[in-house]
């Protein structure tokens, strides 16, 4: 056993099938820990870092002369010793077959759907027309997040909410709507940090007012199947909900100081 | 009765006889209120001085043309009638107004009158509830019989007691308690959308519903002033102070007009309008 | 909480009082669940529980009435209250089928607990009765091919089938005239969707909603059944059986890719009852309500189509699969429309009156094959970007093509070359539909391509649920692949693979045994002679650069192809490939045929 576990080329030889294992699996199971679910781990990253690994186990069995012979050993017995040539055969008919199979798997035809890339929040304009009047959105704040007006505007954001924007966006404003299932890309989901917490509030305003239809040209295909709701709901309704939507969820709007505009 | 089988798995039996002895004033019978109140054996006044109360319902006007019931659906209810299937809500045919649910609503506070022990029989024939109004003591049973022989449901949807959806697949019989009174509890069968009921529940047995020729009695009831109270599905509530002495004989009138059909509304827009008519009269207490 | 409530209501029992009150829970759970309640449930059950919130009338089956004390999903008998287990359950775990979602991820344990506690509040009844007491559930006995027959047996003789329909969607004769509780419109449960089920889709769960019956709902109870000794438990757990049996196993749930299968040409089949469609995959595509545009439906009754489709290379069929329980117009669901249109708000546009109306399913495609994911509106495209569509409807009962840019904004392309067949039996509409790859007209009309990722979108309208134009149930785009032969270059390069892999592994051990060998003759002084050339490399390399000739020319063929169909980006980069692969192969063959062999390295 010890011939096997103190020689160079089988230690290198574990090193990096425990590596591929790790990177290939083990990445994976680390957020599920804390219970989080892991994305699958890229190919393009399992390759990269057996790369890594590869490299550097062939700089240490190569910086020393005397582990370098004893790592090419076993290779160059397998090659030439008369006694070896089951193994030499052997190899000779997998390793080829292997790459046959990997070979075939690249270039037969595959059914997928084209990939779609997108920039997650888009550009907003400096100014919109809504209803045919001009609002100018660049450091423009929520004129219903006043004291006297806060309260009754949350109420009508809340009542609003429910009946039009719950189907998709959910009870929770986690995108857990009964009709999320039915939307791809499925709705947004509006707590948590990634998304309206990283927005002004006239940013989600001229989302909210312009829907999908309103979406720029540019970051594109957009697909999404948010209604264009000034069809629907007055700037002070969308407001309201805009104010709503951050008070439920619990998340302060980005203001334009943090910006780097001052108003 | 399992219900009842349940609370008495859960109690000593000692305390069995005295529940059984409450008319089911036990935990999960009990209704809004008065569930609660013994029910006696003897009547609570001495009966040799009783009176009595008769009467009539008439109608004035013309009553709406019986509803034609579609029963494509059910051809074997279909075929138990002569012409087509029908059902006539304001029946005047027997001279007054039948169908009349008539209670003493007000005068007898505070007594409590032993439960009658024979069921009220509610029979499916015909894919129609006949009676299509009863009446029954709170406590007393309502027997839910199938003569059809096919699946009827019966979905009762009080208010003050707790309802119920029984299924019905074969002839047989399903027995019911109301716990409460309220005057009135829909019933419904939605295999049938048209199969409507209505049953008064209340506290004592000065309860009937008038026949065909509008008549009706309410007989040995201990003397003084009660509100005597006349419901009808279509109609509304009508209501009359009596004064009952002993002996004596109180005649009383209740006089339904076409009017009132106007304003209570058209019939069965739907299977459950019935539902919000019987909320009409309000609930007895 | 039961078995300290017991005591108390015996002893309230024995003294004869007659309101029995249970312990109650704490007055800080109360006022904890208050908040919990406002915050998050008043929206749609109302602050004063009466399932009357400002939300409410968007949503059919309507939020529960607290004030009734009246549960449908209970593990108690019909008409008594549920017990608090009950109600957590639906609080952990929503309501599948309605907008009422589960709430265990989101409230912590103690809040869901204290909304329990609040929501008792609001029924009297929870107070008057005492604490409930559940019924006894036997284990189930497990599934078999016999329990499932006796089961479907039993559906009929105990006459299911009144509103649940003969093959159990839901058609029944009375599920046009089923009310719940409240006076609003429902529906029978479709048996083919377990995941849409109230009260949950096991086996356990439908066994269960048979014992206690839904309350509130016209599906009775049967426990009253097996006590008066009309049935058995163990033909209800057969009911149970078979009703589970009629949905898969798992909750379908969409592939973004619907695959074409190919089929030899000619075997397309041509009809619906084609047994051909047995092989066919299926799709299943959820469908939602319009709720986007103007005017909008809260209360689609088709939610879903399953997609199957082959193709033979000249010729693509669809078979789309709905359901729905009445073949519009039926003149038996004119007073239905009227309830639904009277319980749904927000009331938009206009024909808001009950009227005889055809159902319909709409076919979406793009007018081209997009690149990417660039692809027109779904709602039936807009102004700058038609959508190409089928349409079919109940009346006439033909399919015809259209262009739409926007909702009922379409111009019609005749029928010509689309077939369509349709059939409803027992709440299912099947429908074939099948065209030629290339289109009677391709300037206005896709053209199918095999191989490449093609969006499609429906869109489906109930007609006596009172949908037609906007109001309706929506898909947002899917794609369609039709499945393409295997190409002979597909096993051409594995095979090249392995000779050039084994080629390079017998160079290596050749050469690396004749360096052994001079190395054992240097040590013992001989010298060997020098070797003849080896013949094995030389025809190695003459074959690697036939083969590298071979793609060259496989590559200027696609060049070609690719010029000749107009598509010229291709046609250039294979152009380029096959330069390079000429050069490697001139290399090859070259630098083989004037290789000398110099003898052994001197090492």
């Amino acid at each position: 056993m010890g011939r096997y576990t103190k020689h160079p080329f089988w230690q290198s030889l574990a090193v990096v099938v425990v590596s591929y294992a790790l990177i290939r699996w083990g990445i994976a199971y680390l957020p599920g820990l804390v219970g989080i679910t892991s994305a699958p781990v890229p190919a393009s990253v399992v390759l990269q870092y057996t790369a890594i690994v590869l490299v550097g186990v062939l700089v240490w069995v190569s910086d020393n002369e005397e582990r370098w012979t004893r790592f090419k050993e076993p290779i160059h017995a397998a090659l030439v010793e008369p006694d070896k040539k089951v193994v030499r055969m052997s190899m000779m008919a997998v390793v080829p077959l292997l790459v046959a199979f990997a070979t075939f798997n690249n270039v037969r035809p595959t059914i997928s759907a084209p990939a779609s890339l997108r920039s997650i929040h888009p550009a907003p304009p400096t100014q919109i027309t809504f209803r045919g009047e001009t609002i100018v959105l660049e450091g423009l704040e929520n004129p219903l997040r006043e004291p006297d007006l806060e309260e009754a505007a949350f109420e009508l954001g809340k009542e609003l909410y429910y009946q039009n924007c719950m189907p998709c966006h959910g009870d929770y404003l986690n995108a857990g709507g009964h009709y999320a299932p039915g939307f791809n890309p499925t709705p947004l989901e509006l707590r948590g940090s990634s998304t309206i917490a990283q927005l002004t509030e006239s940013f989600v305003f001229w989302r909210i007012a312009k829907g999908g239809p309103g979406l720029p040209r540019e970051g594109g295909p957009w697909n999404s199947a948010m209604p264009v709701w000034e069809d629907f709901l007055t700037a002070d309704e969308i407001w309201a909900v805009t104010l709503f939507l951050y008070d439920q969820a619990g998340i302060a709007p980005r203001t334009w100081e943090e910006e780097g505009i001052e108003e | 009765m399992a219900r009842y089988e349940r609370v008495l798995r859960v109690l000593a039996p000692a305390v069995l006889l005295a529940v059984v002895g409450c008319g089911g004033g036990g935990g999960d019978a009990a209704g809004g209120g008065g569930g609660g109140d013994a029910a006696p054996a003897e009547m609570p006044f001495d009966v040799a001085t009783a009176g009595n109360i008769t009467g009539s319902v008439t109608f004035e006007g013309t009553p709406p043309p019986p509803e034609v019931l579609d029963m494509t659906s059910e051809a074997d209810c279909a075929a138990t009638y002569t012409g087509d299937p029908e059902v006539s809500w304001v029946d005047v045919g027997g001279g007054g107004l039948a169908d009349v649910f008539v209670y003493v609503r007000e005068g007898l506070e505070g007594m409590s009158f032993p439960v009658p022990g024979q069921a009220v029989v509610i029979d499916q024939q015909g894919c129609q509830y006949r009676p299509l109004v009863a009446g029954v003591q709170v406590g007393q049973s309502v027997a839910f019989r199938n003569s059809d022989g096919l699946l009827h449901n019966i979905n009762a949807s009080p208010t003050a007691n707790r309802p119920f959806n029984v299924s019905q697949p074969v002839n047989m019989d399903t027995e019911r308690e109301f716990a409460a009174p309220e005057v009135m509890i829909p019933i419904q069968c939605d295999v049938h959308g048209w199969m409507a009921g209505y049953i008064g529940v209340v506290t004592h047995p000065y309860h009937t519903v008038s026949g065909g020729s509008g008549a009706f009695d309410l007989s040995q009831l201990p003397p003084g002033e009660y509100v005597i109270e006349a419901w009808h599905a279509r109609l509304g509530t009508l209501e009359q102070t009596v004064t009952v002495t002993t002996g004596q004989t109180a005649e009383v009138t209740f006089n339904f007009t076409d009017a009132m059909l106007s304003s209570a509304g058209t019939p069965t827009d739907g299977p459950h309008d019935h539902r919000t008519m019987a909320r009409v009269g309000g609930v007895a207490e | 909480m039961r078995s300290q409530t017991r005591l108390p209501a015996a002893v309230a029992a024995l003294l004869g009082l007659s309101a029995l009150h249970p312990s109650p829970a704490g007055a800080q759970d109360v006022e904890r669940g208050r908040e919990v309640y406002e915050q998050w449930c008043s929206q749609c059950h109302g602050s004063e529980g009466d399932g009357q919130g400002p939300a409410a009338e968007y949503m059919i089956p309507r939020p529960r009435d607290f004030t009734t004390g009246l549960y449908q999903i209970r593990s108690t008998a019909t008409g008594e209250l549920p017990t608090d287990e009950d109600i957590l359950r639906i609080i952990n775990e929503g309501m599948p089928g309605t907008t009422m979602p589960g709430w265990e991820e989101e409230l912590s344990g103690a809040d869901r607990e204290a909304l329990v506690a609040y929501i008792k509040t609001f029924s009297q009844f929870f107070e008057t009765l005492g604490a409930p007491e559940p019924l006894e559930f036997p284990g189930a006995p497990g599934a078999s091919e016999e329990r499932i027959a006796e089961g479907r047996l039993f559906y009929d003789s105990i006459q299911c089938f009144e509103c649940h329909g003969a093959e159990g969607r839901g058609d029944g004769e009375a599920s046009s005239t089923l009310q719940d509780d409240l006076g609003n419109p429902i529906r029978s449960a479709d048996l083919w969707k377990a995941w849409t089920f109230n009260g949950g889709s096991t086996v356990e769960d439908i066994y269960q909603r048979l014992r206690t019956g839904l309350d509130g709902t016209p599906m009775p109870n049967f426990s009253d059944l097996i006590d008066a000794g009309f049935m058995t438990d163990d033909q209800l757990w057969n009911l149970a059986h078979y009703v589970r049996s009629l949905s898969p196993e798992e909750t379908p749930t969409p592939e973004e890719v619907i695959v074409v299968g190919q089929v030899a040409p000619g075997e397309l089949p041509g009809q619906l009852a084609d047994e051909r469609w047995g092989q066919a995959e299926s799709f299943y595509v959820p469908l939602v309500g319009q709720i986007i545009e103007n005017p909008r439906w809260f209360d689609p009754s088709v939610d879903g189509v399953w997609v199957q489709a082959l193709h033979d290379g000249s010729e693509v069929a669809f078979r789309l699969t709905w359901h729905d329980r009445s073949r519009s117009p039926d003149p038996g669901w004119l007073e239905w429309q009227g309830w639904v249109l009277d319980a749904m708000a927000p009331r938009e546009g206009e024909n808001l009156e009950p009227a005889p109306r055809p159902d319909g399913i709409t076919v979406q495609f793009p007018p081209t094959i997009p690149e990417g994911m660039d692809m027109p509106y779904f709602l039936m495209g807009d102004g700058s970007n038609p959508v190409y569509q089928w349409q079919w409807s109940s009346v006439p009962g033909t399919a015809v093509k259209a262009a739409a840019r926007g909702l009922d904004i379409y111009e019609p392309l005749g029928a010509e070359g689309l077939t369509s067949e349709a059939a409803w039996e027992a709440g299912r509409w099947q429908l074939l539909l099948r065209r030629a790859l290339v289109p009677a007209d391709p300037a206005s009309e896709l053209q199918f391509e095999i191989g490449v990722p093609i969006p499609i979108a429906f869109f489906a309208w109930d007609g006596d649920n009172s949908e037609e134009g906007a109001r309706g149930s929506v898909s947002s785009w899917y794609f369609i692949q039709l499945e393409e032969e295997t190409p002979p270059s597909t096993y051409m390069a594995p095979l090249v693979a392995f000779l050039f892999t084994g080629g390079l592994g017998v160079l290596v051990v050749r050469r690396a045994q004749r360096r052994d060998r001079e190395v054992q003759a240097a040590a013992a002084g001989i010298v060997l002679p020098p070797e003849p050339r080896p013949q094995m490399a030389r025809n190695f390399g003459f074959a690697v650069g036939a083969l590298w000739l071979l793609f060259a020319l496989a590559a200027a063929g696609n060049s070609v192809g690719g010029w000749a169909a107009g598509q010229t980006d291709v046609g250039f980069w294979w152009a380029v490939i096959t330069g390079f692969l000429t050069i490697a192969a001139s290399v090859a063959l070259i630098g083989t045929a004037r290789h000398r062999y110099q003898g052994p390295r001197k090492s």
